[in-house]
């Protein structure tokens, strides 16, 4: 479907969209459904294990837990949400770890898929906070209330307010969950693809070409595709980072008395 | 390249597989249910504690100064209250010591009026004594005197007696003289 | 002969204003830091929402390259 193939190397197929499709392992059960698994069981076990036994002057283990939920709990939570921010930190620190660790499932050896590039578990999530930010605003303001304070901004002609409050009401209602879920996605699709252009171009150089010139070329592109992923690496981080100070700022943006 | 074209059905990336969110929707409430109840409340205890600790900490660091503060007054109102003491201690020495000093001095001084009187006495009595033996003496040895003069006419003890009383009687009229032309003329 | 999607294409056209918007955000973030090195913890998370907010077109337009049909 996207395929640029040039005609020069026909023997070469760029990896596309294909390669997304993993066959199932068993049954209906495929490769990021039990990632996703995994993935929960890593968590649990980092936090089960790192507030074991917690002491006032916490050990390695202990401070390595405690550093995280404090990031969590004090640079995404507390200063998007305000006061209060103390019952959404379980949350946010959940949906932190579980999706940092779905995304470097990306560049960890054998593992090397990030579940997070099938689609669904990213919609999945999206649904979730935005149903949370939803409730927490309706709660808050009341169902009408909160429709006005999220389209209804103050001190605005009525003439622009014809073509502000539909937008306003698409942008803080409809498209939020939308971007919120494609750019993590996104994010880990086009990532997953980037390598996979380098390591299946330098395999394909490498073993497949018959001049010997790109024989020998062949290097370049796995040394690049050591370098994008560490680059990788970062982006997983922080995209992991920003769906959930994205999620934090939708909460406190409700919660927000003046809006 | 073992390129997976089976799965030529779902070709497009953004159809979800529903086995993936049920599953992966289910793990991930699961995982949130059981870290809220079990590890984050014992972070935000450690949390807890130690605000807790530092900030009892200070309270009781406040509480000791206060503590500290009022002994310190208390100590320097007894402080006061001793140097008053020691000064009205020091008074009542330095009057005492001035008093004993001067019964001292006045006892001293009635010590030496009484030395100095019985000295005066005793030099009394000794002159008295000594004019008392220079008389007899003088007496005899004008007589001696007299007699290897004149002879033995005046062997008779009652004229020689008046005689010398008279004599005497003479020399003591003279003294007074001697003694008022003394300063004047500064004899012997 | 090249043969390709020219959704594809479109995208790479999609790009270039959110690529141009991060760009800013984090000149801004980077110029912000340099004057008020204390202020940083506050700006990096509005860096990463302003990044993520001018990201989401670029990742609308790669989402469209792959929902439209060629």
């Amino acid at each position: 479907m996207t395929t640029l193939a040039t005609a020069p190397s026909p023997g070469f197929d760029a990896p596309g969209v294909e390669d997304f499709n993993l066959p199932p392992i068993f049954g209906e059960v495929t490769k990021p459904v039990l990632l996703f698994v995994l993935a929960a069981v890593l968590v649990w076990a980092f936090f089960t294990i790192t507030s074991r036994r917690p002491q006032l002057v916490p050990s390695k283990t202990q401070f390595l837990g405690e550093s995280f939920h404090g990031i969590v709990r004090n640079s995404i939570a507390r200063d998007n949400i305000g006061h209060d921010y103390l019952k959404y930190v379980p949350y946010l620190t959940t949906l932190f770890a579980f999706i940092l660790v779905n995304n470097l499932f990306g560049i960890i050896p054998l593992i090397q898929f990030p579940s997070f590039s099938h689609p669904g578990m990213a919609y999945a999530l999206a649904a979730m906070s935005w149903l949370i930010y939803n409730a927490v605003g309706i709660r808050k303001h009341g169902f009408v209330g909160y429709l006005r304070v999220s389209t209804w901004p103050p001190g605005v002609p009525w003439w622009v307010r014809i073509i502000l409050t539909p937008i306003e009401f698409l942008s803080n209602i409809l498209l939020r969950p939308v971007t919120l879920s494609l750019r993590l996605f996104g994010n880990m699709f086009a990532g997953h693809l980037l390598l996979l252009v380098f390591i299946l171009g330098g395999e394909y150089m490498l073993l497949h070409s018959e001049t010997l010139l790109v024989n020998f070329l062949s290097p370049f592109a796995f040394a690049m595709g050591i370098v994008f992923t560490f680059f990788e690496a970062f982006i997983q981080v922080v995209q992991a980072y920003v769906f959930t100070i994205l999620t934090a700022s939708y909460i406190g943006t409700v919660l927000a008395d003046d809006h | 390249m073992n390129r997976t074209l089976l799965a030529a059905e779902e070709l497009n990336p953004l159809v979800p597989h529903p086995v993936e969110i049920i599953v992966g929707t289910i793990a991930f409430i699961l995982l949130f249910l059981v870290l809220r109840r079990t590890a984050f409340p014992q972070f935000e205890k450690v949390y807890a504690e130690r605000t807790d600790k530092i900030e009892g900490g200070l309270r009781r660091a406040e509480e000791a100064q206060e503590h500290a503060q009022a002994l310190k007054a208390q100590y320097e109102e007894q402080l006061a209250g001793l140097r008053a003491e020691a000064a009205r201690i020091r008074d009542d020495a330095r009057a005492e010591g001035q008093q004993i000093k001067a019964e001292l001095r006045a006892e001293a001084e009635a010590e030496a009026a009484r030395i100095r009187q019985r000295g005066e006495e005793q030099i009394a009595a000794a002159r008295e004594q000594a004019v008392r033996e220079l008389r007899g003496e003088i007496g005899g040895l004008s007589v001696q005197l007299a007699e290897r003069i004149v002879g033995d006419s005046l062997a008779d003890p009652a004229r020689r007696s008046a005689t010398v009383d008279s004599f005497l009687a003479e020399l003591d009229q003279m003294t007074p003289r001697r003694e008022q032309a003394a300063p004047a003329g500064g004899a012997g | 002969m090249v043969v390709g999607n020219l959704n594809v294409i479109g995208y790479g056209l999609a790009a270039i204003g959110p690529g141009i918007g991060v760009g800013i955000v984090f000149a801004a973030f980077i110029n912000g830091v340099a004057r008020q090195p204390e202020a940083r913890g506050q700006l990096q998370g509005i860096a990463f929402i302003g990044m993520a907010l001018s990201e989401a077109l670029a990742i609308l337009g790669l989402v469209l390259a792959f929902a439209l049909p060629a």
